[in-house]
């Protein structure tokens, strides 16, 4: 036997928690807790400690059962109901997001075209305007104005997407 | 962010899938529920001195146990499991620096000889409770479950996680440690 270790220590906690120490518990125990110094640590904490579990339990109040399981059930519900959701919201992102690359491709494509686009429009000003100076100015308006659309354009698909993904708890 | 709401309808039905969901019905819950609750909430507001986290502790240690996909052997099995939901919980939770020191209900007395007994006991169970504040949450735990649940070496070490044969020597070091605070009135 070490000083950390004793084969009698099981019986000496047993003893205290079902309150036969140490008047009614074997009385061979009892003396060997006298010479055991761990045994008599034990027997200590172990009263110590049990009276404490007794009084707390007495005292301590605890929910219902019925209160804990439906608590747990509606827990159980929610979370199933979330994770039912789930796909639902990662479609939805995914999505989004086809559709913002497709749009950027679409502009990328498109974009290139646009000298052809102001040319033509200046050629059916100077066609059907009274000056080449008013026909440049209206060319020239038009084209910041499809500039500011675009942009624009993309604020609009790309702010909900950004609140989309930022309100989005997945 | 989102939030999800139940009807009183789901809530309803929530009762029918609950049976489907959890491990054990309702009524087979609640007989195990009456065996256990009071020495789980005790032991969870003995390790974490709150008795506010204490109840929200409990109410998470029996739904992560009725949440389980374990096959229980026995009763002491299922026990042993439960304390190990909630030994774990308190080790998430003990980061937390401050303890609360539960207080004592002193009931009312009809002697001052039982009132002397009374105030007597309270102030040993306080001291009690600021030593066991100044153990580390696993030498709490141990000590606990050792010399208040009377569980054997073996169903320690399962529950807290370590190996059996360095249990007996932590344990020894935990009471000393214990021992100690209550001898300096808890000023380690």
């Amino acid at each position: 036997m070490n000083s950390v270790d004793c084969p009698h220590e099981q019986l000496v906690v047993n003893a205290v928690l079902t309150g036969r120490w140490p008047e009614s518990c074997d009385a061979s125990l009892v003396a060997h807790a006298k010479e055991c110094a761990t045994c008599r640590e034990i027997a200590n904490v172990s009263l110590l400690l049990r009276e404490d579990n007794d009084h707390s339990r007495f005292e301590m109040h605890v929910p219902a059962a019925g209160q804990v399981w439906w608590r747990a059930a509606v827990r159980a519900r929610l979370e199933s109901t979330h994770a039912a959701t789930r796909p639902i919201t990662w479609m939805h992102g995914i999505t989004a997001a086809i559709v913002l690359g497709m749009m950027l491709a679409a502009l990328t494509a498109l974009w290139p075209m646009m000298p052809d686009v102001m040319n033509v429009v200046r050629a059916i000003g100077r066609d059907y305007l009274p000056s080449p100076e008013v026909a440049s100015a209206l060319a020239g308006g038009l084209r910041q104005s499809l500039m500011i659309g675009a942009i624009a354009a993309a604020l609009l698909v790309l702010t909900p997407l950004a609140l989309y993904f930022v309100l989005s708890d997945d | 962010m989102r939030e999800f709401a139940l009807t009183d309808m789901e809530r309803l039905g929530a009762f029918d899938e609950a049976d489907r969901t959890f491990q054990m019905t309702e009524e087979a819950f609640r007989v195990f529920y009456e065996l256990t609750a009071r020495p789980v909430r005790v032991y969870l507001a003995r390790m974490t001195g709150d008795d506010r986290l204490a109840d929200d502790l409990l109410q998470e240690t029996y739904y992560r146990f009725l949440r389980a996909n374990v096959a229980f052997d026995s009763d002491d099995h299922r026990k042993n499991y439960l304390f190990r939901i909630a030994t774990n919980l308190v080790h998430d939770h003990r980061r937390k620096p401050f303890m609360e020191i539960p207080s004592a209900v002193i009931p009312d007395v009809p002697d001052a000889a039982a009132a002397a007994r009374n105030a007597e006991r309270a102030a040993r169970r306080l001291d009690l409770h600021r030593a066991m504040d100044r153990l580390k949450p696993r030498e709490r735990s141990m000590l606990w479950l050792a010399y208040a649940q009377g569980w054997s070496h073996e169903e320690i070490a399962s529950a807290i996680g370590v190996k059996t044969a360095s249990l007996k020597a932590m344990l020894h070091r935990a009471r000393q440690r214990l021992l100690k605070s209550l001898n300096t009135g808890g000023r380690s």
